[in-house]
């Protein structure tokens, strides 16, 4: 598995602007996300910068705001991460366990990236929050976190699905599904204080 | 005759353009910005967790910007000071056939110049080194100290300083996989250079 070799023209890390080439391939597989495609890109060329960002904006927007600036949600903010972090971890381990041919990372990643939605959800959530409460208001929210739920399931099976052995497909996929759900009640059930 | 004349004469630079390139070969520290990344993420990290409470009473604030700290020192650490500083680098490359594998390399030291002043690869072994260590000192911290919300972020950094220690470890051993003998090589180094002060 490890190999060191001196090879020169490995077009490995080395290129003149690593900090752009990094960005711009974070950038592409946000865009494989919003419109899913059956392609690789995600799996052949992972980082795990994507799913980093994704989980810090989406711990940052579920924060609520309380008088006591001592205790500013703290306990929330991790447990976004551990929610997010383990969940990932765990469903990779399931997957892996089931005979499944994707890396550890390759796995992360995917899922990682297919929050996206899920993050764009949370966004609108809170806007629509600035308006009057009601229940007009919570059914807005509901049309919003299952669209993108449907959508961030659509996504990461279009890219996981393949690499799972034929006849346990549904037990690989369902904890994504379970994984996804349990993010969406959070943010469906999110109320700022 | 003439191929011994050139010979004779092949060592010494007449070419006054080349001066900056002698003084390039000779300095201590030949990229003091890579030097001065290297060591600065990784210790305002440290800094900042321990003296957050001074700062800002947000966890939040705290853990975001330790969280931020510790991902630019990840990158650049891993795509920039370790091939600058001391020539090597390491990656994961996935074939063809969706198989990933880890590649580690080390930059061949050339007849005309070295691949890491010995200032550099001090500074960039000590502080790969120390800084995880610390992390866990945290850790055990944290833990007995039971401000269990903490703990998260000292896992996330142990993870990611352990990360590049790891593979730049590897990357140093080349083909020995015999950790022993490496250990033993690079004690025995650091023997010889303390004592020949």
């Amino acid at each position: 598995m490890a190999k060191a070799a001196e090879s020169s023209g490995e077009p490995g890390t080395t290129s003149p602007r690593p900090l752009m080439r990094d960005l711009k391939a974070v950038g592409k597989k946000f865009m494989h996300v919003l419109y899913p495609r059956k392609s690789n890109t995600l799996l052949r060329d992972w980082d795990l910068w994507g799913p980093l960002i994704l989980c810090v904006t989406l711990a940052l927007m579920l924060q609520r705001s309380s008088v006591d600036s001592e205790k500013d949600g703290g306990p929330q903010f991790a447990e976004v991460f551990v929610i997010v972090w383990f969940g990932a971890v765990t469903i990779t381990l399931n997957s892996k366990l089931l005979g499944g041919n994707i890396s550890f990372f390759q796995s992360l990643c995917v899922l990682g990236y297919c929050i996206l939605p899920l993050t764009v959800a949370m966004l609108v959530c809170r806007l629509v929050l600035l308006a009057e409460q009601g229940p007009i208001n919570f059914m807005v929210r509901l049309f919003v976190v299952i669209v993108m739920f449907t959508w961030s399931i659509v996504a990461s099976t279009a890219f996981l699905a393949d690499s799972q052995p034929p006849n346990r497909k549904a037990l690989a996929i369902y904890p994504v599904f379970l994984f996804y759900f349990v993010i969406s009640w959070m943010i469906l059930t999110f109320t700022p204080q | 005759m003439k191929q011994a004349l050139v010979d004779d004469t092949e060592d010494v630079s007449l070419d006054f353009g080349n001066e900056e390139e002698l003084a390039f070969r000779k300095a201590k520290i030949r990229h003091p910005l890579a030097t001065f990344f290297h060591l600065f993420f990784r210790v305002s990290a440290i800094v900042t967790y321990v003296c957050c409470d001074w700062f800002s009473r947000s966890f939040v604030g705290c853990f975001v910007t330790v969280l931020l700290l510790l991902s630019f020192d990840f990158w650049s650490v891993k795509n920039v000071t370790g091939r600058l500083l001391v020539g090597l680098r390491w990656w994961n490359h996935i074939d063809e056939d969706g198989k990933g594998r880890w590649i580690f390399e080390a930059r061949k030291a050339s007849p005309q110049h070295s691949v890491a002043t010995e200032a550099e690869a001090r500074i960039f072994w000590l502080g790969l080194v120390i800084c995880p260590l610390i992390w866990t000192v945290f850790f055990f911290s944290t833990l007995f100290s039971l401000k269990l919300e903490w703990l998260a972020l000292v896992i996330a950094g142990i993870s990611l300083q352990a990360a590049n220690l790891y593979g730049y470890i590897l990357c140093k051993m080349g083909g020995e996989r015999d950790i022993g003998k490496i250990t033993a090589s690079f004690l025995s180094q650091m023997v010889f250079q303390t004592v020949s002060y």
